[in-house]
């Protein structure tokens, strides 16, 4: 077992269409040996098909999916040796625990008691020991997703494929089973496509995540990355809280780029490597909560109205008016209290801002 | 209770109760005359009697008869399930929009006179050899069952969820296997409940046996009916019952078996 061979797995121009709906651009993309990566997005952006094209439950129009070193665009699901997990966990309903887990293995002609010897280690490793000659509908949602788990995994599958796996679980237990697979995934690294329209829990959980919209990955990186460098306002809305402001760009030159926020007089400065626009002209200028400070100088700063304050806890989130009417929030460990009305200014060091395209204000 | 008041809904039962009536009156007619003593047809029998039962069981002719159509629907049982579930299997996979055609195209014998099915039956088993055979009038009686086992089996196939065969197949089972252990289990059902229709239907079936049936296949609905046509004896009524009562008891049989699955996947819910 712990011999096994990792697999990458590839993708080389992969697209798909449903007559003229284009439900995957030609998409390229390497996924690592051992990696977890994380395919994010809204439904609709392509997620689903992506996985289902690495299954082999669809068939790509155009491209090829290398797994390892071998192409495996026309074979069969059941010559992939992928372990799936759905989101309605597709347990087989006339079968026991154990008969689920054991399929894989039977079909793979393990038999006797090498059979069961792997059936009751599945079972221990996802904490249901013990169960197997229950049936499925005497478990618990949760239960029952462990078990389409270990159902997955127990034929140590070269991919694991798990579509939107926690979705019908309640808030608490996702949580639970969150960690439980990120346990699993790091006791054992695995090559693991998972498929989430929760941010937070592709955060958490994943190597890198790809965010999809329209068919095509828009950003692909590890959860930092993303979240410190977006490449647009609506990765940046996507993943966590944001302050975004309309920005002219005025011009680029020695390793940072100057720009002007509406509303406000003075220009600005942002290191070059912080720009994911810069040809001058309308942009936009992203500073997370956490990374606006109040100011008791004018230096690079701007003068806004408070509006509320609300106590979070270990927290305090202050909510702003800028000079041209939008509304931002500061988040602080120990704000000084400020009341309703208050005009002060805020702060941040330009490596903690972000140049982004103008545009996708609201639409996704 | 509160004071009798004439509503549309008392109304509605009252009909409701005259069609229901209306519907199983018959059985109230032949049952009791098949255990009359007398020679004749009287209702309500005067004395009772089984020893018209006697007579049907040590008639050949009857008996003769009953193993035709069990032999018959047995039959017609297993020809219809096997296509008719093989064309559900098939309906599911074609495109959403091109579905009624195919599924019209089986129901079209429910359409089509059983006259005019019969006559074509006639010269066509007449010029294969299947005149007066079980195997020939099973295949016409297929005709008339295989709706009923795509209609059934259909229900059961949309209830059935799809990744389940998916997650079968990427567990690395052949589609074959994936059928036996994971498809078959899950529509069960629905062939038990179109394989029961078919064999009632068979067996109760009279315009098709009469044409092809011939002398040496013989059914009991056809025997039953050259019988009246001389005169209605009580063993007529005794034919009846029992073709009654193969039809009321496979049907109990298939409630209560639907009944215990509902009732153990309900338990845990």
């Amino acid at each position: 077992m712990d011999a096994r061979q990792l697999h990458g797995v590839r993708f080389d121009k992969v697209s798909k269409s449903f007559g003229e709906v284009k439900a995957l651009q030609p998409l390229d993309l390497e996924i690592k040996p051992g990696e977890f990566l994380t395919l994010l997005g809204p439904s609709g952006s392509g997620k689903t098909t992506l996985l289902n094209i690495v299954a082999g439950f669809l068939d790509p129009n155009t491209g090829r999916l290398i797994v390892g070193d071998k192409d495996v665009t026309a074979l069969p699901p059941r010559l992939r040796n992928i372990g799936m997990v759905f989101q309605n966990y597709a347990l087989f309903p006339h079968m026991t625990v154990a008969e689920n887990v054991a399929y894989g293995l039977k079909v793979r002609n393990v038999r006797g008691p090498a059979l069961k010897s792997r059936v009751d280690e599945a079972l221990e490793m996802v904490q249901l020991g013990g169960y197997g000659d229950r049936g499925i509908d005497q478990l618990s949602g949760g239960q029952q997703q462990r078990v389409a788990l270990a159902r997955a995994m127990v034929i140590e599958p070269d991919l694991l494929l798990m579509d939107e796996p926690l979705g019908a679980l309640d808030r608490q237990l996702r949580k639970q089973v969150q960690l439980e697979i990120r346990r699993l995934h790091a006791k054992a690294p695995r090559t693991t496509i998972y498929v989430t329209h929760d941010q937070e829990e592709a955060l958490v959980m994943s190597d890198r995540v790809a965010i999809m919209r329209h068919g095509e990955i828009i950003q692909i990186g590890t959860p930092a990355e993303l979240y410190k460098k977006p490449n647009s306002a609506y990765i940046a809305r996507f993943l966590g809280e944001s302050n975004l402001l309309p920005a002219t760009i005025l011009h680029s030159g020695n390793g940072e780029t100057s720009y002007r926020i509406r509303g406000y007089e003075g220009n600005f400065t942002v290191p070059a490597a912080n720009c994911a626009e810069n040809e001058p002209g309308e942009a936009q200028i992203l500073v997370r909560p956490e990374a606006l400070k109040i100011s008791q100088t004018d230096e690079n700063s701007l003068r806004v109205v408070v509006e509320e304050a609300v106590y979070l806890g270990e927290l305090t989130a202050t909510k702003v008016r800028f000079a041209d009417g939008q509304e931002g929030w500061l988040r602080a460990m120990n704000s000084p209290a400020h009341s309703v009305g208050d005009v002060v200014r805020v702060t941040w060091s330009p490596e903690d801002s972000r140049l982004l395209p103008k545009g996708d204000q609201a639409d996704n | 209770m509160k004071r009798y008041k004439p509503t549309p809904q008392a109304a509605a039962q009252i009909f409701g109760a005259a069609v229901l009536a209306f519907l199983v009156m018959p059985i109230f007619a032949v049952v009791p005359a098949s255990v009359n003593e007398a020679s004749f047809i009287k209702i309500p029998p005067e004395t009772l009697s089984l020893k018209w039962y006697g007579a049907f069981l040590e008639d050949r002719g009857w008996m003769i008869a009953l193993f035709n159509s069990l032999r018959v629907a047995l039959l017609t049982t297993a020809i219809a399930l096997f296509i008719g579930t093989l064309a559900a299997l098939g309906v599911e996979r074609l495109p959403k929009r091109a579905r009624p055609f195919v599924i019209g195209a089986v129901l079209s014998p429910l359409i089509v006179p059983v006259i005019m099915i019969s006559i074509a039956l006639y010269y066509v088993t007449r010029s294969i050899g299947l005149y007066g055979t079980v195997p020939g009038l099973a295949l016409g009686h297929a005709l008339l069952c295989v709706p009923f086992v795509l209609l059934n089996v259909s229900v059961s196939l949309q209830r059935l969820d799809p990744n389940l065969a998916r997650a079968a197949s990427g567990l690395g089972a052949r589609p074959t296997y994936v059928f036996r252990t994971v498809t078959l289990p899950a529509i069960w059902p629905g062939l038990a409940s179109g394989g029961v229709f078919a064999f009632v239907l068979s067996f109760d079936e009279v315009v098709i046996s009469l044409f092809i049936a011939g002398y040496s296949a013989k059914t009991l609905p056809v025997k039953l009916w050259e019988q009246i046509r001389v005169e209605f004896t009580p063993v007529a009524a005794v034919a009846s019952t029992v073709i009654l009562a193969f039809t009321v008891l496979l049907f109990i049989a298939t409630r209560m078996s639907a009944r215990k699955r509902t009732a153990s996947s309900e338990r845990s819910q």
